[in-house]
């Protein structure tokens, strides 16, 4: 009876295992994740996913600025540790051009994964070309304003504003007048200051800035790749943004990351930051940030222009076969609109236009409206083999300018400077 | 016979059991230090003498001292030098300072001996990524422990590491106070060495503590001190860990030290190739202070 027993158990987990496709039986997928809420959200749906398919997902969540070292020591390596790759837009030149990723063209092909809903401009973002397909999109991480509306109506500060500008004290709508409002409430502001900035060098002022440079209508680059950054658009959005780090923001802001700045803003000691759109209901939670929760709203970039940014998923090419075709079967599942749907009603940054029309998550969340003018009118970081490397040269000039230890005007030049070298390199 | 035109302390030698026996346990820790660190070491010579980079892994053609020219040629490199020296030095110094100041009181400590070691091997024990997170949020500026306690003791709140003239300075005193340790158990353990019999007879002579000090502490503890201190030097010179969590080299270019700038070349500019050659003058500063520091310590022996 006991081997009846067992042999019919044999047979009925056989069956189950050979329902299943061929690749997932035993496989393990692994990927490095950056520590956001975005992360959580997958996180906590990975048990679906598994149960759905037999795949196990194991997220290793560290911090962003350790990741692009993780990743390269594992893609030069004969076999990656990772087999499924969150890969950051800034990095979409360089993993292509070093060969390190799978062009994904076969795998969408092969499984009619339809790419139509996604966001044009995030597929373009992360290396869409006529030839390849290195990444899917996975989230945006375009960048807005974030400001407290209880200030803006705080009869004592609206007075005090007037007396000083002659102009009512409202949610800026252009460069100038964000960078005069932050330092007016700094300056009157009773222990607040007026941004929290994450001026740290490298990729945390390198960001901040984009969003100074686009709204004050510059560019890093002309429609024909040639260096614009140097120009009065340019000179003027660094002027404002060594302006505000030094009057607006708080005190080690040359040292801030983004976690110093969501602390400050959490803590009720900040009136506004720039910063990515779904920081908003991080911060605007009860339980999480009762100092400002209910007294928070999302604005485009002042001046009509943020930084656009974004993730995706890719596959390396020094992985199995096997594991190749796992980590498909989840990048299909994960991007899919059921679970991006059930993402975006977590608070998931979305990469498909149908996900922000979605009644459900604009019942939930009535700000996707405005997040979606926030990522369609974002612009780009340059995207090249050295967008990493461009990163930290244009923050150490964005850090000299701002701390007082180089002329605007020559610290862009050097920027710009940097930025033709590397191009030509 | 085929031997017989070589010198004849060769032959008996070689032929002597025991240098065979020597050499016969000497080599599988050789052998070892050959892969581990011989191979490493002979590799990165290679890449810093090639064309290797991250988005063209081949080793040829090789390119002679070029990526050194063009390493040496950056402005950033030298600031580099000047800011690894004036750490270096800062640190070692402090570290030695107050090192021999804890190691001779505790050299006249009889009670609670081994709590007192216990307790100064805790910042050793740690890793100095934790150390700097740790440190990274007791400084921070606004809502850090350090600034409320200045705050409450009616001083001004400091940028520790926002402000260009202070950041460097900041992370050598962490430094100090994570490294401090290790010098205090050598100094400790050569001061328990020392003999007697030169105190005793100064004492007769009517020597003060401070001549004793100087005449014959400092002195008998120069072998030992050295070693503290030249362990220090080569630790410091290699600094990386503190500017990569606490500042990542700025603000602009204020801490960005030497083995730091060869990551940069490395692993955000993509060029192994650099980034090894950057690596290898680190090598050559260190080897030559170590050099020209046991010649300096042979000479006054």
């Amino acid at each position: 009876m006991t081997l009846m027993r067992s042999l019919g158990l044999a047979f009925a987990g056989a069956t189950l295992l050979a329902s299943l496709p061929a690749h997932a039986a035993g496989i393990t997928l692994r990927a490095l994740m950056e520590d956001v809420p975005e992360t959580q959200i997958i996180e906590k749906m990975l048990p679906a996913f598994e149960k759905e398919t037999g795949i196990k997902v194991e997220f290793e969540k560290i911090g962003y600025g350790d990741m692009h070292d993780k990743l390269v020591a594992q893609l030069v390596s004969p076999e990656s540790y990772y087999n499924v790759l969150e890969v950051d837009f800034l990095w979409a030149g360089e993993f292509p051009a070093a060969g390190w990723l799978e062009d994904l063209t076969p795998y969408v092909a092969k499984s009619n994964f339809d790419l139509k809903p996604f966001i044009p401009s995030m597929l373009e973002l992360l290396g869409q070309t006529k030839d390849a397909l290195p990444l899917i999109p996975m989230y945006n991480y375009s960048m807005g304003l974030i400001y407290r509306t209880d200030l803006l109506e705080d009869p004592k500060l609206r007075a005090a504003f007037k007396a000083k500008t002659g102009r009512e004290l409202a949610a800026p709508t252009t460069l100038e007048d964000y960078v005069a409002i932050a330092t007016f409430i700094k300056a009157n502001g009773n222990d607040l200051v007026g941004a929290a900035m994450q001026a740290q060098r490298g990729d945390p002022n390198a960001m901040e800035f984009s969003n100074y440079l686009f709204s004050a209508g510059g560019a890093y680059l002309d429609a024909n790749r040639k260096v614009v950054l140097d120009s009065p658009e340019g000179l003027k959005a660094l002027k404002l943004y060594a302006e505000n780090v030094q009057k607006g923001a708080q005190q080690g802001a040359l040292s801030a990351t983004l976690d110093d700045t969501m602390r400050l803003m959490c803590a009720g000691k900040a009136f506004s930051m720039v910063t990515y759109w779904w920081m908003l209901p991080q911060l605007d939670d009860k339980e999480k940030c009762p100092a400002v929760a209910g007294k928070l709203a999302l604005s485009v970039m002042p001046g009509g222009h943020g930084e656009s940014g974004g993730w995706g998923w890719g596959i390396p090419k020094n992985t199995s076969d096997e594991s190749k075709q796992a980590a498909w079967t989840f990048i299909q599942w994960v991007q899919s609109q059921k679970t991006s749907v059930a993402r975006a009603l977590e608070g998931h940054a979305p990469v498909r236009s149908d996900v922000y029309t979605d009644e459900a998550v604009l019942k939930k969340y009535p700000f996707y409206k405005t997040a979606l003018d926030v990522v369609a009118s974002g612009k780009s970081f340059p995207i090249f083999a050295y967008s990493a490397q461009y990163e930290d040269v244009l923050g150490a000039q964005l850090s000299l300018a701002a701390g007082g230890q180089a002329k605007p005007e020559d610290a862009l030049k050097a920027a710009a400077d940097g930025l033709t070298q590397l191009l030509n390199k | 016979m085929r031997f017989s035109a070589r010198p004849a302390s060769w032959v008996t030698t070689f032929g002597d059991r025991d240098w065979r026996n020597g050499w016969a346990f000497a080599a599988p820790g050789l052998l070892t230090l050959a892969i581990v660190m011989g191979f490493p070491l002979v590799y990165a010579a290679l890449i810093s003498f090639s064309s290797l980079t991250l988005l063209k892994p081949a080793l040829t053609p090789f390119v002679g001292f070029a990526n050194f020219g063009r390493v040496m040629g950056d402005p950033l490199f030298w600031s580099a030098v000047w800011l690894t020296v004036k750490y270096s030095v800062v640190t070692v110094a402090g570290e030695f300072v107050i090192g021999l100041g804890v190691a001779m009181m505790l050299n006249r400590t009889f009670t609670m001996k081994p709590f007192y070691f216990a307790v100064l091997t805790i910042p050793m024990a740690m890793s100095p990524v934790s150390v700097a997170l740790i440190w990274r949020m007791l400084l921070q500026p606004n809502l850090g422990i350090a600034n409320h306690v200045m705050e409450t003791l009616g001083l001004p709140r400091i940028d520790w590491l926002g402000n260009a003239d202070l950041a460097l300075w900041t992370m050598a005193a962490i430094d100090i106070w994570q490294q401090t340790s290790f010098v205090v158990l050598i100094l400790a353990a050569g001061l328990a060495a020392l003999p007697r019999d030169p105190y005793e007879a100064a004492e007769v002579d009517g020597a003060s503590a401070l001549q004793q000090f100087w005449y014959i502490t400092l002195p008998m503890l120069r072998p030992v001190a050295a070693i503290a201190v030249i362990i220090q030097l080569i630790n410091e010179f290699r600094t990386y860990d503190l500017p990569y969590i606490l500042t990542k080299g700025g603000p602009g270019n204020a801490t960005e030290v030497l083995s730091f700038f060869a990551y940069r070349r490395a692993f955000l500019g993509l060029s192994l190739n650099e980034g090894a050659a950057a690596a290898f003058v680190l090598l050559i500063i260190v080897l030559a202070l170590t050099v020209l520091f046991f010649w300096s310590l042979e000479r006054r022996r």
